[in-house]
């Protein structure tokens, strides 16, 4: 290193003088300037000779910086544990440029190493990489806050003006009082509102997380809503996945939840013609919100597509199935007919409070529907199509189309 | 950017620098420039050279980019000498360096340092397809086609697919080359194509065809030719393998679609167990059929006819040789409507079995199974390719067995013939479409390398290889 650095400060100083010649040139032809560099630099060159160059100098800087090396890496041991090994492999992937992490925890390099395929690890590794960038972006916005707040305090310090208020500091923990006591009532009064949560086995890791997560999602929205459900978890095994999962996110909050979780099925809790499975695989399509019914909702993520999987276990145990008016109401354009949990809990909350089906299915993603069905659907599809021929930009088909549909009179 | 024409020198490439918009991804990007216009590598080398002065250290990523040039120009000494570099300088290597160094010597005179490096590489990885291209084109270059043998096989026993590429430079390399060990193998990759449903194109027809004919003493001649309907080689008078399954094969497949297909993860998902059951026993009353129909994908061949009223023609047309027919449909069908009107449906059963499947129920299912159940002549009809059922079968075996099946079995009604196979304008096939040797003959089906053909498709063309 050190040798390199001096043959660096050698070189700087010895080709200082040229560079201030070279610029002078410049100065006096501003119009080469916008002219090929390139080509500028080729003309200096033929007047001067390129012998200076030694074009693999670079090797010498390479190897030179090396031997120092050499003398601290032979004291360790050759053989490398399986997962150093990984760990090596990451960091020239690191170094390759490609999407990897820069720390991994020695649990999530056993999740990599235990991938099945080239394609799972690259796939997890990115992931890894794209949640480490968010995080790092994140601490920097915090950042960011805090120094503006600080700045403001000092403001505020200086003018320092006691401000009255005729009304109290409603402080959250006052917020989560009532919004206990209306939970707790709706344990004691509200309409039951069924988490299905036996479909473990059909998923990834992953998606037991996104599951969970979307669960202590929707559960925050019924706490907070006017008339919450009573949420019940049935088919809950302890020590379960969805049981580890969701005390990661509750800690020591899980065992207070007003909830009821259960690891019954909700056969055995509740009559059998009072149960209504909600599926987007459904034939029956629900009509109104029943308020003396209890919904199900399956507690499943599937990011690869399984069709049928709740409609059989609906059909298996002899229940009523129904799905949501995707159809009748909205003008569907893309993506699949399941909605998250936590809208599928926004939906009914609503449902449940004005029974308005279109300020319900507001909740859905705005990128999958076009609007809400006002015409009549052939109307409406004529236009839908125009659109999506509009973005694949076709414009003269269109104009063709508008031309045969709409004659100038 | 455009890469300059000569090295430059440091303060040059500082000013470069400069004026680029974004500094720190300015050697990434010359570099990449430079290997787009495969830029002399004095200039590349000059880059480094600043580089080097500049940071005292060269970046990994940049190094990898310097060698894909010095590969791009096969520049041999060069690529050696970033590979000693980079060897003393990080413990380990990534694959992405270890395909280009493998690459840029295996097409040198120092072909066999790429073996070393192979070995290198089999140490901390399974070994990349380019890898292992590389070394075995090398080999065979060098008419080491033993070698060449090897690796093949090694590559095979690690689960790393080759390209047809690799393959015909096997083909093209023992050209005219002695050995009955040598043609056991080659013999080998043709029953590879066979196993696993492969077809060569063109230019690898043509360099099986030379192989043969240039096996000294052989007396191999070889013929382009078209297969009739009927499965004989119009040059040779053979008759081609025939699209049957064995009974084994058969035995197999029918199991797999009760299993895999039918039931799957859960019976529920396609029909119920009860419902299943009934029709098990239905189709077994009757016993066998000769044409099966899926009622409904029927019914929809031409859209301004009465659905009622296709399926009534269909029906009608079949039924006219005597066959025995089974229908399937779902149980909305039964209810009077405009679509299903209940004369023409009362009539249809006096000319066939119908089973009526609930709703929500998935017909296909039954189809598969009513057809597989009443044996090896039955065919069904219908235009779904029925992809999604050969995605349940569990392996690729199974699946090959399903193709060739339903390349044999599947009809649908066209406008020309009556009813033909659903891949093509033609009769279904009679003979199997794929690799064949009876010993002292080869048939070979090959495309045109230019020639679209899907995935459900099969080649027209053959190579008819017979000795005399």
């Amino acid at each position: 290193m050190h040798s390199a650095n001096m043959l660096l400060r050698k070189t700087v100083s010895s080709v200082l003088p040229f560079a201030a010649q070279h610029g002078m040139k410049k100065d006096l032809f501003p119009l080469s300037r916008t002219l090929s560099l390139s080509h500028c630099l080729k003309q200096d060159k033929s007047c001067e000779p390129s012998e200076k160059l030694d074009l693999d100098e670079w090797k010498k800087v390479m190897r030179s910086g090396l031997q120092e090396e050499v003398g601290e890496t032979v004291s360790e041991p050759k053989e490398l544990s399986s997962l150093a090994a990984a760990r090596e492999t990451l960091e020239m992937w690191r170094l390759a440029g490609r999407a990897v992490p820069e720390n991994i925890s020695e649990e999530q390099l056993k999740t990599f190493m235990e991938c099945p395929s080239k394609s799972a690890k690259k796939k997890y590794l990115k992931y890894l990489h794209v949640k480490e960038l968010y995080k790092k972006s994140d601490k920097r916005k915090m950042d960011e806050k805090r120094e503006r707040r600080l700045e403001a305090q000092d403001q505020a310090s200086e003018t320092d003006e006691t401000k009255k208020s005729s009304f109290l500091c409603m402080w959250s923990s006052t917020m989560d009082k009532a919004y206990n006591w209306r939970a707790a009532q709706s344990m004691i009064f509200g309409q039951p509102l069924v988490f299905d949560m036996s479909y473990e086995k059909e998923m990834s890791m992953r998606e037991v997380t996104n599951t969970v997560r979307q669960i202590v999602m929707s559960e925050s929205c019924n706490r907070r809503s006017v008339d919450p459900f009573h949420i019940h978890f049935c088919n809950f095994k302890d020590d379960s996945l969805y049981h580890r999962e969701f005390v990661k996110h509750y800690r020591e909050a899980w065992s207070k939840l007003l909830i009821t979780v259960t690891d019954q099925c909700y056969t055995e809790i509740f009559p059998k013609d009072k149960l209504i499975y909600l599926t987007a695989d459904s034939p029956k399509v629900m009509k109104t919100f029943d308020h003396d019914k209890i919904y199900i909702v399956g507690s499943m993520v599937d990011k690869s597509i399984k069709t049928g999987v709740s409609l059989a276990r609906a059909k298996r145990l002899g229940l009523e199935t129904a799905a949501l008016p995707l159809e009748k109401y909205l003008l569907w354009s893309t993506g699949a007919k399941n909605l998250t949990l936590d809208q599928m809990m926004h939906i009914l909350l609503t449902l449940k409070d004005t029974a308005d089906w279109k300020k319900a299915l507001e909740f859905v993603p705005k990128r999958k529907y076009c609007g809400f069905v006002d015409k009549p659907v052939k109307e409406l599809k004529k236009t839908l199509e125009l659109i999506n021929t509009l973005k694949r930009g076709k414009r003269q088909e269109v104009e063709k189309q508008f031309a045969r549909n709409y004659p100038k009179k | 950017v455009q890469p300059p024409e000569k090295p430059l020198q440091a303060e040059e490439w500082n000013k470069l620098r400069e004026d680029f918009q974004l500094p720190e991804v300015f050697e990434e990007v010359m570099l990449n420039s430079m290997i787009r216009c495969n830029s002399p590598i004095d200039v590349a080398k000059s880059l480094l050279t600043h580089l080097a002065k500049h940071n005292g250290d060269i970046a990994y990523k940049v190094l990898v980019k310097y060698l894909t040039l010095c590969v791009q120009q096969g520049q041999v000494s060069e690529i050696l000498d970033v590979y000693d570099i980079m060897k003393a300088r990080f413990k380990i290597l990534e694959s992405g360096a270890y395909n280009l160094l493998i690459k840029g010597l295996s097409n040198s005179d120092q072909w066999r340092m790429a073996l070393t490096l192979l070995e290198e590489v089999k140490t901390s990885m399974i070994p990349s397809r380019t890898c292992y291209e590389s070394c075995i084109k090398a080999a065979s270059r060098h008419q080491e086609m033993k070698l060449a043998f090897e690796l093949y096989n090694e590559m095979l026993a690690k689960d790393v697919v080759p390209t047809l590429d690799v393959l015909q430079s096997f083909f093209d390399f023992s050209r005219g080359m002695k050995g009955a060990e040598l043609q056991k193998e080659l013999f080998g990759i043709l029953l590879y194509l066979r196993e696993n449903q492969l077809y060569p194109h063109k230019t690898f027809m043509r360099s099986i065809k030379l192989w043969f004919e240039s096996i000294p003493g052989g007396n191999w001649r070889g013929h382009l030719t078209n297969i009739k309907d009927s499965g004989q080689c119009p040059v040779c008078n053979h008759q081609l393998e025939d699209s049957n399954l064995t009974d084994e094969e058969y035995r197999n497949l029918s199991e797999r679609i009760i299993k895999d297909v039918i039931h799957g993860t859960d019976t529920f998902r396609k029909t119920s167990p009860k419902e299943f059951e009934a029709f098990q026993t239905f189709v077994e009353d009757r016993l066998p059929f000769d044409i099966v129909i899926d009622g409904l994908n029927v019914s929809h061949i031409k859209s301004r006819k009465m659905q009622c009223e296709n399926l009534f023609d269909a029906v009608n047309c079949l039924a006219k040789e005597n066959a025995r027919l089974l229908v399937l449909g779902r149980k909305h069908m039964l209810m009077n409507s405009s679509n299903w009107k209940r004369e023409i449906m009362k009539e249809m059963q006096n000319k066939a079995d119908f089973f009526f499947a609930e709703n929500i129920s998935e017909d296909d299912a039954f189809l598969l199974y009513a057809t597989l159940r009443s044996g090896k002549h039955c065919r069904f009809v219908t235009r779904d390719f029925l992809r999604d059922h050969k995605a349940c079968l569990s392996d690729t075996l199974t699946r090959h067995l399903f193709r060739k099946w339903q390349r044999g079995h599947q009809i649908v009604k066209s406008k020309k013939l009556c009813f033909s196979s659903v891949f093509s304008q033609q009769p279904a096939f009679r003979y199997d479409c794929v690799v064949q040797t009876t010993g002292d003959t080869w048939h070979i089906p090959y495309k045109n390398v230019f020639e679209e053909k899907y995935s459900y498709q099969v080649p027209r063309k053959w190579l008819c290889i017979q000795q005399k």
